[in-house]
This record gives structure tokens, sequence and C-alpha cells, in this order.
């Protein structure tokens, strides 16, 4: 790395280089079997040069030549691509997690003992399809600048994710456990799981018409997504967001406050600076339905004279070769604050609507205006407080901006979504459902 | 680079092995309104491997050559593991072996275009969007993306292929006061740069309708007849029937695979569907998959009857069916699963006049904006639409996202068009990016589908 960082200092203003090597294994049981164990060893190289006010990049997952990929980025310099930022300097940043041996030691017969102890379990509640998948993986990355910035960190993860499916469809009802080290699926989510997976075995024909809505965590990232590209430093330099000079104004409901905190102990992927190597800490997008900040990356942050926030990463939104994505502004392991009810009293105060359990078509529509049109899979009605089953053909639409303004309750508790990030279940009122 | 792939596989102790080397180039150059935000090229490489082993199967993917070795132990560690666990028995259906090397045949090579030519063609079709009245934003891109690809496994084939795709896409974004409407824009495919030349009429018109789109009204949500345009009934046919062809989808789930089963009559007899790679021209045009499988077409449903699957050599074996050579990776970082290439329907007899008139009342949606499947549901949003009375073209609608099952909506398809339109730019994420998946078809009508709206 330091040896890619010299060369590339010879011919520019500044140089970053970005590094990452991936160690991971998993499993897959369809239907009680063990159907597909793999392996993957993946590793690369980013490269941002800047120069006059340019940016150049480059990457290559294999460093076979250096000067190749130096070149490369000083090619991309004459693309003319502003860029008036400078790369961070050295900093005080914690020490990472260190990764835990019981993961870096995880066999396959490591892996599939734990998926079949949930399967063993789940398969004494339920009679349906079960469906486990399993994971463990090690995590090396470092970041090193020509401004004296030299960080790095290692994490490690494993995880289970057990899918029970409704009859003759591929429809499920799922739940994830992870964790820094090897563990087992605590048997107290398993029985959750299990319990929604039987309340919701009725199939139910419900009327169109509006109603209240519950939103899971694992759902959330229909909205979410939404509003991450709303308050998007990107959109705002472009002038399309539609909180366009709204800032410090109450958009939505009090009841709603959304923040990333990739320190927060708990977080499996815990982590103090981003992939710019900016330190990263809390950082509040609404408070209390009022928006306080943008999410920036290094050059929106100065396209937009505004301070850094730590939160620009390599990622997508359909994941994508890290090196080979520029670092954009993305709101990492995203929480949303905590309300006053519990889930089952949530669900008692419901007269009708529907439980959104899973969705398909989140990335579809207006994503920009905040319209969101998903197809319930599953979604569960309910009714004077009480689960009758799982809707046949059903939609939820709405617009984040109208639904957020109507949140009846928000869940006493955060809950890891396999999306991602931790959230309560929010309750809306008034909101769109279709159904045949 | 095939010898020296032999020489790496021919130690391990496994009853099959397989290992494909890429060299993945990448040419991107992005736009955001009128600013230039991406330049670069770029070259990588590395390693898939599969190992079969009594009955296990197992792989593992590697950047570096001198991991290769752990690879092999981990893909055969993998394989011992599924046969102790009592896991899936795979075996490989029987194919010719191969030794082929494939020459890419294009239509004006992009590698030869200067960098700076190609910055100008964007900027062109950029500045025309940017232009029209209303449009606040563009987010557009350029990108090339070539896969020069080496394949030897344990029984002889060695196949080497050169695929290289084109496209300029992104979106046109307008704006008034807190409104906005995008709509999506692509041209592009895998058989060369003049497909790119002299397009201005499709990025004028799409600025066009994402304007005329701050008028539209939200479509209301309900059940409803619909006629969908040649993109979004592409769209349906790729999501929700295509994926549900793709053997691996379905083969663990036996309810599924039940309701599956050739010679069942599932939709409605004016249906036919046909997977074709060996279209040339089309994005999803390929020789060989990457198990060195030579790739035929597939009448996958014919008048409405199921009559063929897409298959991998496991899952062809699984299910005693022909292998079609339809197992492809999205590159040296991932092992091939089934995928479609180029599916679409079979055009029929009526004209969009015709459809109208038989629609009488309902709505006519437009062009695909994502789509979604788990198992037979499905869903996925039109870009823009309108409502339809008396068999007459009314006014725009937005915010359109259907969904459905898709078995009664196979019956309740109920005439298809005489026309007939293929996509320039795939992108189907299952699991992993395939961006050589074409889909297409005439317009047709629906029944009874449920639409979401505001």
């Amino acid at each position: 790395m330091k040896k890619l960082l010299d060369t590339a200092a010879k011919v520019c203003d500044q140089a970053e280089v970005f590094s990452i090597r991936n160690d991971s294994s998993s499993l897959e049981m369809r239907n009680g079997k063990p159907s597909d164990m793999s392996a993957s060893i993946q590793s690369g190289y980013a490269i941002r040069v800047l120069k006059n006010g340019r940016i150049g990049t480059a990457y290559t997952k294999n460093l076979l030549d250096r000067d190749e990929l130096v070149r490369n980025a000083l090619d991309s310099l004459k693309g003319n691509v502003e860029a008036g930022f400078s790369f961070p300097g050295s900093s005080e940043i914690p020490e990472s997690w260190v990764p835990d041996e019981s993961v870096s030691s995880m066999g396959f017969h490591d892996l599939h003992s734990r998926s079949r102890a949930a399967l063993d379990y789940l398969s004494q509640k339920i009679e349906g399809q079960i469906d486990v998948s399993s994971g463990r993986g090690i995590l090396d990355m470092a970041i090193m600048n020509t401004n004296g910035l030299n960080v790095s960190r290692k994490s490690s993860f494993m995880y289970i994710f057990a899918s029970l499916l409704f009859p003759n469809t591929e429809t499920a009802v799922r739940k994830l456990y992870q964790s820094r080290k090897s563990g087992d699926f605590p048997e107290k989510d398993l029985d959750i799981l299990a319990d929604l997976y039987t309340s919701g075995l009725p199939e139910v024909d419900i009327p169109s018409g509006r109603m209240k809505v519950v939103f899971t965590p694992s759902t959330m990232y229909t909205i979410l997504w939404r509003l991450s590209r709303a308050v998007s430093g990107k959109s705002f330099y472009n002038k399309v967001s539609p909180l366009q000079n709204r800032r410090e104004e109450k958009v939505l409901s009090e009841k709603f406050t959304l923040y990333g905190d990739p320190t927060d102990p708990l977080e499996v992927d815990q982590h103090f600076f981003d992939d710019e190597g900016v330190p990263a800490k809390k950082h509040t997008i609404f408070e209390k339905g009022v928006f306080k900040n943008l999410i920036l990356n290094l050059d929106y942050a100065d396209k937009l004279k505004e301070d850094p926030t730590g939160t620009g990463y390599r990622g997508g939104m359909w994941g994508g070769e890290t090196v080979a994505l520029a670092p954009a502004p993305s709101l990492s392991c995203s929480r949303i604050a905590p309300g006053k009810v519990s889930f089952e009293d949530m669900i008692r105060s419901i007269d009708r609507g529907v439980i959104v359990l899973g969705v398909l078509g989140a990335h579809s529509g207006n994503i920009l205006n905040g319209d969101f049109s998903v197809g319930l899979n599953p979604g569960f009605y309910v009714e004077d407080g009480v689960i009758k089953g799982r809707v046949k053909d059903g939609m939820v639409s709405g617009n984040v901006y109208d639904v957020l303004n109507n949140i009846e309750s928000v869940e006493n508790s955060l809950h890891v979504s396999f999306t991602g990030g931790m959230f309560p279940s929010i309750l809306l009122n008034d909101v769109s459902v279709a159904a045949k | 680079m095939i010898d020296r792939l032999r020489s790496m596989i021919k130690e391990v102790e496994a009853d099959f092995i397989d290992i494909r080397y890429e060299v993945k180039t990448e040419t991107r150059i992005g736009f955001a309104g009128r600013e230039i935000r991406s330049v670069g090229s770029n070259r990588t490489d590395g390693y898939a491997i599969r190992v079969g082993k009594n009955g296990g199967f197992s792989s593992a993917t590697v950047t570096r050559e001198e991991d290769v070795p752990r690879a092999l132990r981990l893909a055969v560690e993998g394989a011992e593991t599924i046969v102790a666990t009592d896991g899936k028995k795979s075996v490989l259906a029987e194919v010719p072996v191969v030794n082929k090397n494939v020459i890419l045949v294009l239509d004006g090579d992009p590698r030869e275009i200067s960098i700076d030519d190609k910055i100008e063609l964007l900027r062109k079709y950029n500045d025309l969007m940017l232009d029209q009245p209303q449009i606040e934003t563009t987010n557009l891109s350029y990108a090339e993306i070539g896969r020069e690809k080496y394949y030897v496994n344990s029984e002889g084939t060695a196949v080497s292929e050169e695929i290289l795709t084109t496209n300029i896409a992104g979106e046109v974004i307008a704006k008034r006061d807190s409104l906005v409407q995008n709509i999506r824009v692509a041209i592009g495919g895998a058989d060369g740069y003049n497909r790119l030349l002299s397009r201005e009429d499709v990025f004028l018109k799409k600025a066009e309708i994402a304007a005329k789109l701050l008028d539209a009204e939200p479509v209301k949500g309900g059940t409803y007849n619909v006629i969908l345009s040649p993109m979004l009934a592409g769209v349906f046919t790729h999501e929700a029937f295509g994926h549900f062809s793709e053997a691996d989808i379905i083969e663990d789930n036996p309810s599924l695979r039940e309701k599956m089963s050739l010679g069942e009559q599932l939709g409605s007899d004016v249906i036919t569907i046909i997977a074709d790679s060996t279209l040339p021209g089309q994005i999803g045009y390929y020789l060989y998959d990457d198990e060195g499988v030579a790739v035929k077409p597939v009448t996958l449903m014919d008048r409405g009857v199921l009559t063929g699957r897409l298959h991998s050599r496991r899952t062809a074996s699984a299910f005693g069916e022909p292998v079609s050579g339809h197992t492809v990776a999205e590159d040296m970082r991932f092992e091939p699963i089934v995928r479609m290439g180029t599916i679409y329907i079979k055009p029929g007899e009526c004209s969009l006049d015709e459809l109208l008139a038989e629609l009488g009342d309902g709505l006519y949606l437009v062009d695909g904006k994502g789509g979604q499947t788990s198992g037979e549901n499905f869903t996925f949003g039109a870009q823009y639409g309108f409502k339809v009375k008396d068999g007459r073209i009314g006014s725009m609608i937005r915010d359109i996202n259907i969904m459905g099952n898709l078995f009664t909506t196979l019956q309740n398809i109920e005439a298809i068009g005489n026309d007939m339109e293929l996509s320039e730019r795939g992108g189907c994420g299952k699991g992993q990016l395939n961006i050589k998946s074409a889909l297409g078809s005439p317009h047709i009508l629906i029944r009874n589908m449920v639409v979401g709206g505001a």
C-alpha cells in the first residue's frame, strides 16, 4: 500500500489508497438439506489522486502492476472531473474491534451444526418448509493518504438467517441472527418467528381501502431509501430534493427520529471512520420530525460548503464491487429512535390494518419524490387487534412525507433488520392498501 | 492461459473440477446535470472454482493466483461436508466436450474510440435532455464492460470467449416546486459502439415524458384491466415468469416444482414465451455459458402450456430435462447460476388499436421501472401510464406499481399485440448482477391486475 501511495504521490498533489480483503464462507440449507457451500477470498485496491482541482480514480482487485493502476488514475484526471476537497489528515481514531478467533476458525462443519440446531428447533414448532442460511467472514480494510492518514480496521462477523415458507409459496417470515463471535440463534427469537408464522398461516382476502399499516424493521428500508435519497448531498447539490430549503423545519411527525451510529457497541459492523478516512460518529438526520442534517461525502461537503459528516462509503443500492465504487453519501448503521409502546400493544391498538413483514418492489417507483408502492410479501391483516392471517395479493402505497406525518405509534425497542440497521416497528394511520 | 488453468486443477482429488479465469475491463463516464462526475478505465481479474466429489458440490472464488490452492482446498472441503452432512447430492448432466475460442465480432469497437469522443457523445445526449423545458437535472452514464473468459474443466472442455457490452443509461429528472418526477433512459447492446450513435430521438422523448409527468395524476389503487407496453410486458415476462423458469429457483420447493411441471396448461392459449440467447445483436447474446455449454433456444411456454425450462448441468440432471446452456456468472467473483439471457413473448396478431378497443375501460401502462419476484408473487413498476375510456387513450397517470400472482396473471392474459421490442440494457439482480439480460414483448392485454396507487 505504501509503495502504491508513494508511486501516486510523485505525480499528483494529493493521493489516497484504499484496500480491502474479505475472506468469507457460506452455507445454504434448503428444505432441511445442505444444498450449497461456498467460499470467497477477495481483495481490492482503489486509488484517488487530486491535481489542480481535478480528481482521478482507478481500481483493481489484483494488484499486479502498481504503475498501471497509477497510470489509469492519471488518465482519469484527463476527464476534468472537478474536486475542491482535500483528503483528511491523521486523527485520533479509537481501536477497532479485533476479529474474533472463533469466527476466524469457523469451518463448514461449524456453520452446519449451528444452522442445523436452528432448523431442528424450528421443526419442532412448525410443519412448513424451513430454509436456513449461514455464513462467516473476516474483513480487513485500510486507508492511507498523502496528508498523513493511515487507518485500518479488521472485523469479524457470522450470521444465521432463518426463513419459514408458507405452504405452496416462496413467501416467508424471516429473521436474522448476527454476531461478531460465533454463536447460536437465540431460542427466544426463533419462538417469536415461529409464532409469527403460525398466525399468518390462514390466507385472507381483504377489501381495498385506507387503513392502518405497520412497517416492521425488515421492511423499513422501503421508507429509508426514499428519505436517504432526499437528504443526500447529491440531491441537494443538484437541487432536486423535495426537502430543498427545509433544514431545521419540522417536516415529519415528532415521533420520528432517524440517525446513523457506526460507533454503537451493539453494531456488528462497528467502526470509527468512513471509507474516506473521515471520523464516523452519531449523525442525526431527523430529530423529532425536524430535518437536521444532510448525508455527505467529502466531495459534496465541499460543494455545499458544509463540514464532512463521516458518511462517505463505497457502496451502492445493490452492493457492487467495493473498490470499483467511488465513496458516495450513505448513512451507515442507521437507527430509528424507539417509541413508547410494545409491539403487542401496537397490534392490539389496530381496528383494521396490515402488518408489512416483507415487500416486493421497494426499489420501484419515484424514489426521489418519496413515493412507494410495494407488494405485501407477506402482509398480515389485523382486525380488532387480532391477526387474522396473511393478505392474498395486496399492495401498500403512499408518499413517505405524507405517511411519516401521520404516525400513530413507534415500538419501544429496536430489532436488527436483515436489510441493515436497527429499527422499531412503526404504526401509520390512513395508508392506501390495494387488494384483489 | 488455458494450459495454466489445466495445470492448476490437475492435482486435485475430486470427481469434477472446473476453473474460470476472467479479465474484466471497465470504462465508465458519469454526468450529474451538466457536471462530469467520473471518468475511468480499469482492468482486474480473478478465478472461480467448482468441485464435485462423491455427489457433493461446492465452489470458491478468489482474486489472487497465490490463493488458488487454498480456494481449491475450501471447495473440496465444502463438497465433502455436503456429503458428510447428508446434503443435496448433485450429478452433472452429460454434455459434449468442447474446445472453442469464440471471437468477438463488433459493429464499431469501443476500445478503438477515444475517451474524449465517448465523453462528447455522452455530453451531447445529456445536454439535449437538460435543454428541455422543466428538466431540473440528469444522471447519465456511459459504461463499457468487457469480460475475457477462460474456462477449463476436468472433463476436457476448454472454452475462451470475449464479450463486451456498451450502454448509455440513466435518468432525467423534472421538478416543479416540491414535486419531482423521473424517467429512465437506456440505449446499448453487446454488438458494438455504433449502436450508440445518432440516438437523439430517444433522449429527447424521455425528457418530454418526464416534464409531462409533472402534470400527471397519481393512479388510484385498485383492480384494473390493463395493456402493458412492450418493455413493461417484457419486465413481467422476465420477473414473474422467467425467474420461475430458472430451475434453481424452484428446485428445492416441492410444491412449486409440482406446479411448474412440463405439460401443465399454466397460461391462456394466446401466450408463447421463448428464451433465445442465440438471437444476434441482442444484449443477451452469447454462445457458451460459464459451464462451457453451448446455449440453445428454449420455448418455455407454447400457447399456455409449459414446455421448457432453463438449466445448469446440475439442475438438468436433477430434473431429468435437457441442458440449455443458461448458467452464467456476473464475473469472476461469482459461481455461475441459472440465468435467462434473452426472454420474450412471441408476437400475436392484434394491433395496439385493436387491443385498446378490446380493453374498453382500463389503464395503458408504459415502460418498466424495476421489478421483483418471490415465488409466484411479483411486483413491478411502470414509468408512466394513461387512463383508457371506451378504447381511447386519456390523461396521463403516475406512481404505478403492479402486483400479482404468476399463475393467475398468465391465465388472465387475453390478447397479444403484433409488435415487438427488446431491451437494450440488462441488469437483473438475482444475487449477482447480470448485465446481459434482455427482455421484450409485444403489447399485451391482461384482465384484473392489482395496481397500487397513492
